[in-house]
């Protein structure tokens, strides 16, 4: 098979299989590949199924729809329920298949013409294009006298008999008579009924591949299905009805949609998920009645008004943003997004858009910091104040009478980010120490324009030290003038803050430095998107030029490894999205890297977890390219990775409420040789996998960099050790 | 009640000059404790004359240092100058700080190496490296800065041979508006003779140029000079950029910063007049973040200060032998420290204050030293209270070159004594003995007996 046309099967069968994952929000190809088979539990319905599908993802590949899209079976799902929907209902004759065609098209539009309107509201359509599909198409086909009922689903013991003959019908009925609950059953016929099957095999089929695909989506369904259970008995709702109608589906998704897929999973959208099941009731009743007026069943479309309904509702939040998480970029996985989301939120969630450093060269001291006890408060309580001072903690040498005895006075401040001056003052007189300038409080002072809405203002500067000029653009890190004593200031001290408007004097906004160094006792800290405390002794991480060079990899470079007499060669690529990874030409596997200002992540990985490449995902997890003799970094991988598939299991049912197992990495700076040229850095990192405090396994790392970039890796599993050399 | 201190009598005449613009200036108050430790008892149980030095003082010296450099320029390395002071206990107080070294010749080479610092973190300097020290600098990845063409082609000779890449600078001397002006170390800026060796390096597969390096002179009064200096520098590395498309890694400014001693000459005291670390930074700073260097590609700034952050930590405790009268009516007052071991004396006129309390009563004195040697004055004219035999001084400032150049003449070479962050005194330098010059000595055996 040539390159192309096996690169277009992938695609077909991506797209095919996600069309049915998607149903319950999965890219899981096991998951999918299950939901076929039940589908084809009445194989005309399956075959109808199918036919949408196809007709769907072709017609939008062929109309020049984003590939990706397609792929992720994004088009195809609502049209393979209108399929199923349909296909259950009539009997398969060529007029037939004239519908199916074209309803199917038909909701492919009507996805595509929702997906322009929600998108903007950044809200998923779920699958309201199936209930237009499917409404239309009943309604429509009252009038079509070429179509022919069928009652195929209404007697499910024939479908067993097709597939089976009398042994899968006694099977059935055995199953059937077993002692289950009551309500378990409704659950699982309730499952089914996502399919249009009505049945108890079907439903427990899905609620194994439910299980396969996700631990947290499986809870959920019981949860939303029994709390719906509980909410009907102390309303004394008719509790049959679910049984009959077959909705109780309704709830099902809902819990999936809210407990998992749409907000990250927690104990809050646990409780959601049952806030939300009285409401689900109330609408379905609600519509049901309207809806049996037309001959309509109301499908899905309580799960899809309150779903959408409640995202929407959340995005309206001003407070608490954290509390209810939505899924950014979905995941496919409840389990991603539990772990994923986490870490993801540690690592990166407070990554600061704009690259922030302190505005200053050296250790300096905050001396008040937001919500100071001196002058930062209201709108202007989120700024800074430095000072510089010695092992004593003055700030100041002699009697202090004077404004150059401060240490720091008339030291350079520098550009915290990239930018364009906007405003400068540089004629404010510098006060006499003790004495302050309330006219011009704010002194001598510089606006850069870092990003529309983005500015910084440093201020109390020195007379005329100002070197640059309104319009100039400033690199991070220049020197743009000299720390003075100008306007509030009773002593020298350098004032900065972020603001979201070009003037001297703006409102604060509170920002975080994308890193920078705390001393405390002599050791080191170093912190990444953060807002440093008052008191701290701060200063700007210095990046060592072997690491920068070391963990600079560029797409299209080469890496090549020896062990043992075997070469390793990875590969640095990118897609299209400006993600970057390596990928393993011996192994197929991938990881996933970010480059930060300062620091070097992985972010995923793909393939077996024994690789040459696995282990270095595990050793160079996060590295800050600043080296400090003796730091420490410390992260925590996702739990994904975690070694045992049957302990990660249990954890995946306790995720939304607890998390047990801990998945540890740390990084020590242990050498550098010599700084001016930077022969050789050497760094240690350790991966612990455990259950509580107890350790399951281990996985120490030694990397040596040099000129070359990284030469050396040794990887110790605890029970053999793989020394990898650079060729 | 003690018994009052006996103050031979005074006559001195009544001046009525105009008194000059700093007023009736008087340094004279008594150093009877160093870093809380008496004179008194220090004399009495390490013998006098006596060092001592103040490792609070060092320590302060190089923090403040360092924070005047490394908040004014972001990457700075700071080494220690071994010939300034290389006692064992003074290197370490440095290291610990963290500083390198810069040594001047194989002895201190070594030195540095048993005072454990990394040979990566030792800068080599000096005009006079054999081919054996060089073997060795070469072998332990050490800066060598190549201070004559002959050396270039030695350590060319020698990488070739052992197969090395040899981390290498120049040393570059300028015109940077002083006098006299130090252009016998080094190749020449304007002369074009540093440029002969920079493309000799570049030429070679062996030699890396990995910074640059000048010494401008000594106890230099003048910031602006470093300026000029640093400007000359970084325009050099631009143009090695240009050329050869290479990135110089480190400027290195050398050394030379005044300490507060006072010049023989100088109209005012060094206190004065020599300007604080933070003016060199500050001079030194500016003209390289104002050079062509691109904002991110600062290179790492090395300075060899040592007389600077040394000076000051160290005193010299001595007692006095005996007073006379002069020919010409002059006082003068013998000590037991003489130019052998206060060999700055030639250069400064050291301050130097009575270890204990006295009157107000002043004389003009000369203060020779106890040598049999018409050379040995401390000092020519200086304005003392009365003092007796017996009694102590304290000579101050006098940490840097020193206890290096000092020399075993007539006299023995006496203790040095380091009094720590908890006052606690330690001996880090023995006094010598007849056996310690005795060891070195051989007698030829038909000169071992004689008949007298």
């Amino acid at each position: 098979m040539n390159p192309l046309s096996k690169k277009t099967a992938n695609q077909v069968t991506d797209s095919l299989l996600n069309s049915y994952g998607q149903v319950f929000f999965s890219r899981n190809k096991v998951f999918a590949v299950i939901l076929i088979v039940v589908s084809f539990f009445d194989m005309y319905t399956g075959i109808a199924g199918l036919a949408a599908v196809f007709t769907a993802n072709g017609a939008a590949l062929l109309m020049g729809m984003n590939r990706e899209k397609i792929r992720t079976g994004a088009y195809g799902f609502n049209a393979l329920m209108v399929g199923l929907g349909i296909g259950i209902n009539y009997q398969p004759t060529a007029e037939f298949y004239l519908i199916l065609v074209s309803i199917s098209l038909l909701t492919l539009f009507i996805t595509i013409g929702l997906e322009g309107v929600l998108g903007k509201y950044g809200l998923p359509y779920l699958s309201i294009p199936f209930l237009f599909g499917i409404w239309f198409v009943i309604i429509a086909t009252k009038g079509y006298s070429e179509l022919t009922v069928s009652e195929r689903g209404v007697y499910y013991l024939n479908d067993m008999y097709a597939i089976g003959g009398m042994p899968m019908v006694r099977l059935y009925e055995w199953f059937n008579n077993l002692g289950m609950p009551e309500t378990l059953r409704i659950y699982f016929k309730s499952l089914s009924a996502i399919l249009f099957q009505y049945h108890l095999f079907a439903g427990l089929l899905l609620a194994v591949g439910l299980i396969y695909y996700s631990r947290i989506a499986f809870l959920m369904s019981l949860i939303g299905f029994y709390s719906a259970f509980a909410f009907y008995k102390i309303i004394g709702a008719n509790i049959s009805e679910l049984n009959y109608s077959y909705i109780g589906f309704n709830y099902i998704l809902t819990a999936i949609a809210v407990g998992g897929f749409f907000i990250v999973p927690s104990k809050r959208a646990t409780m959601w998920v049952i806030f939300l099941t009285p409401l689900v009731a109330i609408t379905l009743n609600g519509t049901a009645f309207v809806f049996v007026n037309f001959g309509l069943s109301v499908y899905s479309l309580p799960f899809n008004l309150i779903v959408i309904l409640f995202l929407y509702v959340l995005k309206f939040r001003e407070r608490h943003l954290d509390k209810l998480t939505p899924v950014l970029i979905p995941l496919y996985s409840p389990e991603k997004n539990a772990y994923g989301h986490t870490s993801y939120m540690k690592r990166f969630g407070t990554l600061p858009w704009f690259s922030v450093k302190l505005p200053f060269w050296g250790e300096w001291k905050i001396t008040q910091s937001h919500d100071g006890e001196i002058t930062h408060r209201e709108e202007w309580r989120h700024a800074f104040d430095f000072e510089i001072v010695d092992d004593e903690g003055k700030t100041y040498e002699g009697e202090g009478l004077h404004a150059g005895d401060y240490y720091c006075f008339g030291k350079p401040v520098t550009a915290p980010a990239d930018g364009v001056v906007e405003e400068i003052e540089n004629e404010v007189a510098d006060n006499a120490v003790g004495d302050i300038n309330m006219e011009k409080n704010w002194g001598n002072s510089i606006v850069i324009k870092h990003g529309d809405h983005f500015y910084s203002q440093v201020s109390h500067l020195k007379k005329g030290s100002l070197t640059i000029a309104v319009g100039q653009t400033v690199k991070q890190g220049e020197k743009i003038a000299l720390c003075g004593n100008s306007g509030r200031s009773p002593y020298p001290h350098l004032h900065l803050q972020f603001q979201s408007t070009p003037y001297i004097g703006s409102h604060t906004l509170s920002y975080p430095f994308s890193s920078y160094v705390v001393r405390e006792n002599g050791n080191f800290e170093y912190n990444t998107a953060r807002i440093p405390n008052n008191k701290q002794l701060v200063s700007n991480a210095v990046p060592d030029i072997t690491l920068q060079h070391a963990f600079h990899l560029i797409p299209g470079a080469t890496l090549e490894f020896k062990v043992n007499e075997e070469i390793f060669v990875w590969e640095v690529e990118s897609d299209p999205y400006n993600n970057t990874y390596i990928q393993c030409t011996n192994t197929g596997s991938r990881a996933w890297f970010k480059r930060g200002v300062d620091v070097f992540y992985f972010t995923g990985y793909e393939g077996k977890k024994d690789t040459l490449l696995y282990y270095f995902y595990l050793a160079a997890f996060k590295v800050s390219i600043s080296f400090y003799k003796k730091l420490e970094l410390s992260d925590q991988y996702p739990l994904t990775i975690f070694p045992n598939r049957l302990i990660q299991g249990i954890q995946d049912f306790a995720i939304p409420f607890v998390k047990f197992l801990r998945a540890d990495y740390l990084l020590v700076y242990d050498q550098l040789d010599d700084q001016t040229t930077n022969r050789k850095v050497v760094l240690r990192s350790i991966a612990t996998f455990g259950v509580g405090q107890n350790i399951r396994q281990q996985y120490q790392f030694k990397m040596e960099c040099n000129t070359r970039g990284l030469v050396r890796f040794e990887v110790n599993t605890g029970k053999n050790v793989i020394i990898a050399e650079k060729q | 009640m003690e018994k009052l201190r006996y103050e031979r009598p005074l006559i001195k005449r009544l001046d009525g000059n105009m008194p000059n613009k700093f007023g009736m200036r008087s340094d004279y108050t008594p150093k009877t404790h160093i870093e809380g430790v008496a004179v008194k008892d220090l004399i009495k149980k390490y013998g006098s004359p006596l060092f001592v030095i103040s490792e609070r003082q060092i320590r302060e010296n190089i923090r403040k240092a360092r924070k005047a450099f490394e908040t004014r320029y972001p990457r700075v390395q700071f080494a220690w100058s071994y010939k300034t002071n290389y006692l064992d206990a003074v290197c370490r107080t440095f290291h610990q700080e963290g500083s390198w070294a810069e040594v001047v010749s194989g002895f201190e080479y070594d030195k540095a190496l048993h005072n454990g610092v990394e040979g990566s973190k030792i800068i080599f300097n000096g005009p006079d490296k054999s081919s054996a020290d060089l073997e060795k600098a070469i072998n332990n990845n050490s800066l060598i800065h190549i201070d004559h063409l002959d050396e270039l082609y030695k350590i060319q000779e020698l990488s070739k041979k052992q197969n090395k890449t040899v981390r290498v600078a120049i040393r570059v001397n300028m015109d940077t508006g002083i006098y006299p002006m130090w252009d016998r170390f080094g190749f020449n800026y304007e002369n074009g003779q540093a440029w002969t060796a920079i493309n000799k390096i570049m030429q070679s597969e062996t030699l890396e140029l990995v910074g640059l390096h000048t010494h401008i002179g000594t106890f230099m009064l003048s910031p602006n000079a470093y300026a000029t200096a640093a400007y000359k520098l970084a325009e050099l590395a631009r143009n090695i950029r240009l050329k050869y498309n290479h990135e110089i890694n480190y400027i290195d400014m050398g050394g030379g910063f005044a300490s507060h001693n006072t010049l023989k000459g100088a109209y005012l005291p060094g206190t004065d007049i020599s300007p604080s670390i933070n003016e060199f930074a500050e001079a030194i700073t500016t003209a390289l973040i104002n050079s062509d260097f691109p904002q991110n590609k600062l290179p790492l700034l090395i300075l060899e200060t040592g007389r600077a952050l040394i000076d000051d930590t160290a005193f010299l405790l001595g007692s006095v032998i005996t007073n006379k009268r002069l020919s010409d009516g002059r006082r003068s007052t013998i000590l037991d420290i003489g130019v052998n071991i206060l060999f700055t004396s030639f250069w400064y006129d050291h301050k130097i204050t009575p270890a204990q309390p006295f009157t107000q009563y002043t004389e003009d004195t000369v203060l020779y030293g106890p040598l049999c040697m018409n050379i040995d004055v401390v000092r020519e004219n200086i304005n003392l209270p009365l003092l007796n035999n017996g009694e102590h001084l304290v000579v101050h400032n006098v940490g840097a070159y020193n206890m290096t150049q000092w020399m075993q003449f007539i006299t023995l070479r006496p203790r040095v004594v380091m009094i720590d962050m908890e006052h606690k005194v330690h001996v880090i330098r023995d006094n010598e003995t007849l056996k310690s010059l005795l060891d070195l000595e051989h007698v030829p055996d038909h000169l071992t007996k004689f008949d007298l």
